[in-house]
């Protein structure tokens, strides 16, 4: 007699369940292709898994932890490692610096310039990474780009044929400048939000009072953005941490010899160039625990910073 | 009266300086931020014999490139058709899904909500390169390869977490109570839901389903792998392997004008809703 009682009261007592019937869609989606992919990624590290085991020839053989020793011993991996932070790191502070320069900016144009502004970051940050490499290179080109005949044109005589992709972090420098100009927009635009949801008055007060622009930048606005800084921040560090298109197909797969591979690419390298399933796989791990921790840092932020979470 | 007089102008001044380096620092920015784009569509718009010559705009203006792009070997419409069915079915499917979840997350009240939340934020951190060589066996033994589910189903779990994170931030601010009324008043939940809080979310979801389809347009590291022939290649494969097929020169003009056929319908969608997509952007955090 209890039930239909319940039921006269709609909305009231949900089932227990209701909410994993409403969940059920994107988390079995999750798990079968991300979870599920991962647990494999995990499982082939563990394997001599090579293109003759794929083919048959030899059988599946267990390793442990050896493709990671093999890994951590190899020179060439802490190269790698090396060249994906600091690569990581520079579009990161550059995404920063241009995206909040951008943002101040934007707070004190005219609607109508801001609205053009806005729109050319939009459009920049809409472009593919595939098109937006194309176009770059293009600029770039030893030959036939823009700006080394702009270079000869004012007597720099030197740039004529010179190859940006050639010298190791000219060509990095190439490729951070291609995922600066499409990962800048993000940057400005939260931070833009961040900035115009300051109150007024607060400002106007600590104007009243005597404070130097300087001085309300470094006492009153970065501490009220350091939340929003935070977040952008990480969200940034993981992006510029996971880049593959961009070097993938900037330097031709990883520049020559390899010089311009970061983690990404390598792990992309070994499973479909050298058949090294096993080898790409614990670089894949390295870089998932790698990506894990600091998404701990960015779920610690969010939560500081009153998100939905 | 004399300082209020000499003041001024030394105030004008100092403005007059700041503006200076204000313009120069936009102007700089202007040119970095439309300098490719500008270059993508007049260089696409020059003929072979004038691609090499540096001339800021087109002398000759010609259409060869496209129509060479579309119609010549490289078959560029077929790769639009792919990746436009792709991209579409991916927002399609990905927003029903999301939608769903971002209901539960942000309306219902239960145990381990936020770890849920947690955890599907969490899932759109891992680098595809990691889960790519599993996916490509997976696919295989499925005979997906090649196939448009191949890269449509990976573009979902992808998108998902995003999405389901910015629409559970559009959710939180709905008037429930609504929703709430309109089930005492003999509406189910999927009417009650349906009829008051869909429109009203219409924003966020139309927000959140605009940054599905930029990303699922963009996606390049597994349709790689997973897409062989000209059949199912998306437009990020097509451009990647004329690219790559180089003779003695790089075929820069009809790489620039697939690039303009690419780029024009996001930036006619920025257009159209630059407000909202600033919005979402800086709701969640889609790249």
């Amino acid at each position: 007699m209890g039930r239909p009682a319940a039921a006269t009261r709609p909305g009231r007592r949900r089932g227990r369940f209701e909410h994993w019937f409403y969940l059920s869609p994107a988390l079995v989606v999750l798990a079968a292709l991300l979870v599920y992919p991962l647990y494999q990624l995990v499982l082939v590290s563990l394997y001599d898994y090579r293109q003759a085991q794929v083919s048959g020839a030899q059988p599946l053989r267990f390793i442990g932890f050896d493709n990671y020793a093999t890994l951590l011993g190899d020179p060439r991996f802490w190269g790698v490692l090396g060249n994906t932070v600091v690569f990581a790191a520079a579009c990161v502070v550059g995404t920063l610096l241009v995206g909040g320069a951008l943002a101040v900016l934007a707070t004190r144009l005219r609607p109508w310039v801001r609205t053009v502004l806005f729109l050319t970051a939009l459009g920049a940050w809409a472009t593919p990474a595939v098109t937006g490499s194309a176009v770059w290179l293009f600029l770039f080109d030893p030959t036939l780009g823009l700006v080394n005949q702009v270079l000869v044109g004012v007597g720099l005589e030197g740039f004529a044929g010179h190859s940006w992709t050639y010298e190791k972090w000219s060509a990095f420098g190439l490729v951070g400048a291609e995922v600066i100009w499409c990962s800048f927009p993000f940057v400005m635009v939260t931070l833009y939000a961040g900035i115009t949801s300051i109150p007024e008055e607060v400002v106007e007060a600590a104007r009243l009072d005597g404070a130097s622009t300087l001085r309300i930048a470094h006492s009153i606005m970065l501490p009220m953005l350091r939340p929003v800084l935070a977040i952008v921040t990480i969200q940034s560090i993981i992006w510029d941490f996971k880049i593959f298109t961009q070097i993938y197909i900037m330097t031709g797969g990883g520049g020559i010899s390899g010089q311009n591979m970061v983690l990404n690419v390598y792990g992309y390298q070994q499973a479909f160039a050298a058949s090294q399933y096993g080898l790409g796989s614990a670089i894949g791990v390295i870089t998932s625990l790698l990506l894990l921790a600091i998404t701990l840092v960015y779920l610690r932020a969010l939560r500081r910073n009153g998100e939905v979470l | 009266m004399r300082t209020a007089t000499t003041g001024r102008p030394r105030q004008r001044r100092r403005w007059g300086w700041e503006n200076w380096v204000i313009g120069a620092g936009i102007a700089l920015l202007l040119l970095y931020c439309l300098a490719p784009f500008y270059w993508m569509v007049v260089s696409s718009l020059k003929g072979p014999g004038e691609i090499a010559s540096n001339s800021l705009w087109p002398r000759d203006p010609t259409l060869v490139n496209y129509r060479g792009v579309l119609g010549g070997r490289d078959h560029f419409g077929y790769a639009v058709r792919n990746s436009v069915v792709i991209a579409v079915t991916t927002t399609l499917l990905a927003m029903v899904i999301a939608v769903f979840s971002g209901y539960a997350l942000a309306r219902l009240r239960f145990r381990g909500r936020n770890l849920v939340l947690a955890l599907i934020l969490a899932c759109s951190m891992f680098p595809g390169v990691a889960i790519v060589t599993p996916l490509y066996q997976l696919f295989a033994d499925w005979g997906w390869i090649d196939e448009y589910q191949a890269m449509i189903v990976p573009n979902i779990s992808f998108a998902l977490p995003l999405a389901i994170f910015v629409l559970t931030t559009f959710f939180r601010e709905m008037p429930w109570e609504l929703e709430e009324a309109a089930r005492v008043d003999g509406c189910g939940p999927f009417g009650a839901f349906g009829r008051i809080i869909l429109p009203l979310a219409a924003p966020g979801v139309v927000t959140t389903g605009l940054l599905v389809f930029f990303a699922a347009w963009n996606e390049y590291l597994i349709s790689s792998v997973v897409s062989i022939t000209l059949a199912s290649n998306p437009v990020t494969v097509a451009i990647a392997k004329f690219a790559g097929d180089s003779e003695f020169q790089q075929p820069f003009g009809s790489q620039m004008a697939a690039g303009v056929i690419v780029t024009l319908p996001l930036v006619v969608l920025v257009l159209l809703f630059q407000r909202r997509i600033v919005k979402g952007l800086s709701a969640g955090g889609f790249r």
